[in-house]
C-alpha cells in the first residue's frame, strides 16, 4: 500500500482552512428551480423530463402517472415517450420535487393529498414508485400538499387547504427523506396573514424562506366557470406573501400582495450580490419584487404587469434565467410564453411573447437558458374544454430571439393525460449515487 | 458571514425554536486512528453531542473537506471559551477513504487535537471497506462519488457535497448543514438549544 504524505496533507489542509470564509454557492447547473440544498446536479444537456400528469376520462388507462420523456438530442429516443408509471386513480396530480441526494421525486395530488415518492436516480428512463404516503392530511391536518421544496436530509411540504373546512387556511409540514412525518408550522393568520400557502423559496445565505398564497380545496376543486361567477368563493384567494425566519422556521414578515401570488423564484446571480425574489400574482396579472429596502427592511412591491391585466391573462407559471437577467412567464388564458428583461428587477420589460398553445401552465428552462420546456394543464377543474384543452409538452430551443420549436408530445394522441409540472433528470446514479462507470472509494487505488 | 452580518433575518435566540428528530444514527461498525478493535458508531454518537462529518484527507475542494474542518475548528474554540460548553460535545470526522486514510493518518489527526480531549474531543473514525462504509452512507444521505485523475489515476478524486450532522445524546440527527448554510454561529446556537431543551427535559422530570 502506497504510504501516505501525511505532514504535507496536514499542512495543505490548514493553509487552506486558515484561508476559507463560509461564503455560500449557488447551484452550478441544472434547472434554475430548484432547492438549493439540491445535489447530483445536471451538467449540461438533461437527459429525460419526468412529467407529472393528470389522468383524464376517456384518456388511456385514465389514471394519474410519471411519464418519462426522452429530451437528448443525441438519444435515438429523442422527443420520445420512454415509460410510464401509473399511480392509481385520479387525485388531482399537481407539482412535485426532488430529494436533497436527487434520487427521489415526491409528487403530490391535490384532491386525495397522497404523495408518492419515485426513484429517478437508480434509472432515470424508468423510474419506480418506491413510497406511498397517504396519511398526510390526518398527520398535518392539511389538506392538498403543492410544494416540495428539499431541505437537507428532509422535504418541506407547502400544503394549499386544511381538513377541518376544505378553506385555504393551511401550513407547511416537514418530513425526513424516509417519508416520516416530523413537524407542521401553520401558515400565519395574524398580523395581516390570511393563512394561505403555496410555493416555498429558501434563500440560506439570508436565513430566508418565502411563501405565497393560492387558494383552498373549495376552490381549486371547482369549475373554473362556476368559480369566476361565485362572488364569495371568488373572495377566498391568498393575498400575501410570508418572510419566515428559516432557522426557526417562524412567521417574520406578512407582505400584502393582492391576486394570489404564486410561483417564488429567488435570483441565482449570487455573485452579482442579488438578495431579491420575484413571483407573478395571478388574478391581479402583475410581477412583484420582494426585496430589503434602502433602510434594510423587506419590502415587496409590484413592480409590472403581465399582459393586460384587466383581460386576467392568468400568468402561472415563471422560469428564471441563471443569471437573473431574463424571466419566462406563461399565461394560461391566453397560451402566451412571455419573456422579460429583468436586468433591472424594480423595472421588468416584456422583450418576447409567443402563442405556444390554447392554454399553457408550466415553463422550465435549462441552465444555460438554451432549451425551454411547457407543458398545458393548470388544474384538471379548470382547464379549458373542447379544442382548447390542448395537452401537450413542448421542447422550444432559445436562440436569442425566438423559441425554435424542437419536439411536441401530445398528451391526448398519447392517451396520457395532462401535462403539468416537469423535472429534469440527468444519467443514471448507482446506488450509492457512485456514478456509472467509475470506482467506489473503497475500492479505488492510488496504485497503478 | 452570518446572514444577520449579511442582511439577512437575525438567527433565532438559542432555546426560542426546536429542532425535529430527523432520524437516528445508523447501526455501523467503525475503527479510532490506529486502534485494530472494532467499535460501533453509536460509541461515538451518544452521551454527547455530537458533531460528525464525513471527508477524506486528500480533498483539497475549499467547499469540501477544508470547508467542514475549519468550522469544526471555529466551534471547538468557542467550545474551549466557554465554560459551560466544555464537556458537552463532541466532534467526529469519518473517513470515508479507508484504503488511503491509514490508521496511522488517522491517528497523526487525532494526536493533533489531544490536548483539549477533556473539553471537545475530536475523533477520527473509519471503516474497512465498501461493504460497511455503503449501508452507512447511504443511511446519513451522504452522496459521494470517486474517480480516479484523467492523467494516471495517481490520486483519488472524491466528489462529495459535505455534510455535517448535529446528533443529540440520544442518537438522533437534529439538524444538517451543507456548505450552503454551515456556519459555525448557526452550529453554536443549535447545540446550545439542545443543552437548553435537556435541561427543561431535566427541570419537568
Amino acid at each position: 500500500m502506497r504510504t501516505h504524505p501525511l505532514t504535507a496533507t496536514i499542512v495543505a489542509m490548514i493553509v487552506t482552512l486558515a484561508s476559507l470564509s463560509f461564503s455560500t454557492q449557488p447551484a452550478g447547473a441544472d434547472e434554475t428551480c430548484l432547492s438549493p440544498y439540491t445535489t447530483s446536479l445536471i451538467k449540461g444537456q438533461e437527459k429525460y423530463l419526468q412529467v407529472w400528469t393528470l389522468g383524464m376520462k376517456g384518456v388511456g388507462d385514465e389514471s394519474d402517472k410519471l411519464v418519462t420523456i426522452d429530451v437528448d438530442p443525441e438519444s435515438k429516443t429523442f422527443g420520445k415517450v420512454v415509460n410510464t408509471v401509473s399511480v392509481g386513480g385520479r387525485g388531482e396530480a399537481h407539482h412535485m420535487g426532488f430529494t436533497d441526494d436527487r434520487k427521489y421525486i415526491w409528487a403530490g395530488r391535490l384532491d386525495d393529498s397522497k404523495i408518492f415518492i419515485f426513484d429517478v436516480g437508480t434509472d432515470p428512463s424508468k423510474p419506480k414508485l418506491v413510497n406511498t404516503i397517504s396519511d398526510f392530511d390526518k398527520k398535518t391536518g392539511y389538506v392538498g400538499p403543492h410544494t416540495f421544496y428539499a431541505l437537507p436530509g428532509r422535504m418541506l411540504v407547502g400544503a394549499l387547504s386544511n381538513t377541518k373546512d376544505h378553506g385555504g387556511v393551511t401550513g407547511l409540514a416537514v418530513y425526513n427523506n424516509a417519508g416520516e412525518f416530523l413537524s407542521a408550522h401553520p401558515m400565519p393568520t395574524t398580523d395581516g396573514g390570511d393563512g394561505y400557502g403555496y410555493d416555498i423559496g429558501i434563500n440560506p445565505r439570508k436565513n430566508a424562506l418565502l411563501t405565497s398564497s393560492f387558494t383552498g380545496w373549495n376552490n381549486y376543486m371547482m369549475d373554473f366557470g362556476t368559480l369566476v361567477n361565485d362572488k364569495e368563493a371568488m373572495k377566498n384567494f391568498g393575498a400575501t406573501m410570508v418572510m419566515w425566519n428559516l432557522k426557526s422556521l417562524k412567521p417574520d414578515t406578512v407582505f400584502s400582495v393582492p391576486g394570489a401570488p404564486l410561483e417564488i423564484r429567488w435570483s441565482l446571480n449570487v455573485a452579482a450580490g442579488d438578495d431579491w425574489a420575484i413571483t407573478a400574482s395571478a388574478l391581479t396579472s402583475q410581477l412583484w419584487l420582494i426585496k430589503r429596502d434602502e433602510n434594510g427592511k423587506w419590502q415587496a412591491t409590484d413592480v409590472a404587469a403581465i399582459g393586460d391585466p384587466s383581460k386576467i391573462p392568468l400568468p402561472v407559471d415563471i422560469s428564471i434565467a441563471a443569471d437573473g437577467k431574463s424571466l419566462w412567464v406563461n399565461t394560461f388564458m391566453d397560451g402566451k410564453t412571455r419573456l422579460f428583461d429583468i436586468s433591472n428587477p424594480e423595472k421588468p420589460v416584456q422583450v418576447y411573447e409567443k402563442k405556444t398553445g390554447s392554454q399553457v401552465n408550466m415553463v422550465s428552462q435549462s441552465w444555460d437558458g438554451k432549451r425551454v420546456y411547457v407543458t398545458t394543464s393548470l388544474l384538471a377543474n379548470w382547464d379549458k374544454k373542447g379544442d382548447d384543452n390542448e395537452q401537450f409538452l413542448k421542447a422550444f430551443e432559445w436562440d436569442g430571439k425566438d423559441l425554435v420549436e424542437k419536439f411536441e408530445v401530445d398528451f391526448l394522441k398519447e392517451k396520457l393525460g395532462r401535462a403539468h409540472h416537469m423535472k429534469f433528470t440527468g444519467g443514471k446514479l448507482s446506488p450509492t449515487n457512485y456514478p456509472t462507470g467509475t470506482t467506489d472509494p473503497a475500492e479505488a487505488s492510488t496504485s497503478n | 458571514m452570518s446572514a444577520t452580518q449579511s442582511g439577512g433575518l437575525p438567527l433565532p435566540a438559542p432555546g426560542t425554536y426546536s429542532l425535529d428528530r430527523i432520524q437516528s444514527v445508523p447501526f455501523s461498525v467503525v475503527r479510532e486512528g490506529n486502534e485494530t478493535s472494532p467499535r460501533l458508531l453509536s460509541s461515538y454518537t451518544t452521551g454527547k453531542l455530537t458533531l460528525l462529518t464525513f471527508f477524506y484527507s486528500h480533498c483539497t475542494d475549499p467547499q469540501g473537506c477544508p470547508l467542514a474542518w475549519a468550522a469544526f475548528e471555529k466551534v471547538r474554540e468557542r467550545i474551549k471559551a466557554d465554560p459551560e460548553l466544555h464537556n458537552q460535545v463532541q466532534l467526529v470526522f469519518f473517513s470515508f477513504d479507508p484504503q488511503h486514510d491509514t490508521p496511522e493518518t488517522l491517528q497523526l489527526f487525532a494526536d493533533l487535537y489531544a490536548a483539549d480531549a477533556d473539553v471537545a474531543p475530536w475523533y477520527f473514525i473509519t471503516s474497512w471497506s465498501n461493504a460497511f462504509l455503503e449501508p452507512t452512507l447511504r443511511s446519513f444521505g451522504q452522496e459521494i462519488s470517486a474517480q480516479t485523475d484523467a492523467d494516471g489515476g495517481e490520486r483519488v478524486v472524491i466528489d462529495h457535497l459535505v455534510k455535517v450532522f448535529l446528533i443529540d445524546r440520544q442518537g438522533w440527527v437534529r439538524e444538517i448543514y451543507t456548505t450552503a448554510f454551515l456556519d459555525p454561529e448557526v452550529i453554536l446556537g443549535d447545540i446550545q438549544t439542545l443543552l437548553l431543551e435537556e435541561s427543561k427535559t431535566n427541570l419537568g422530570n
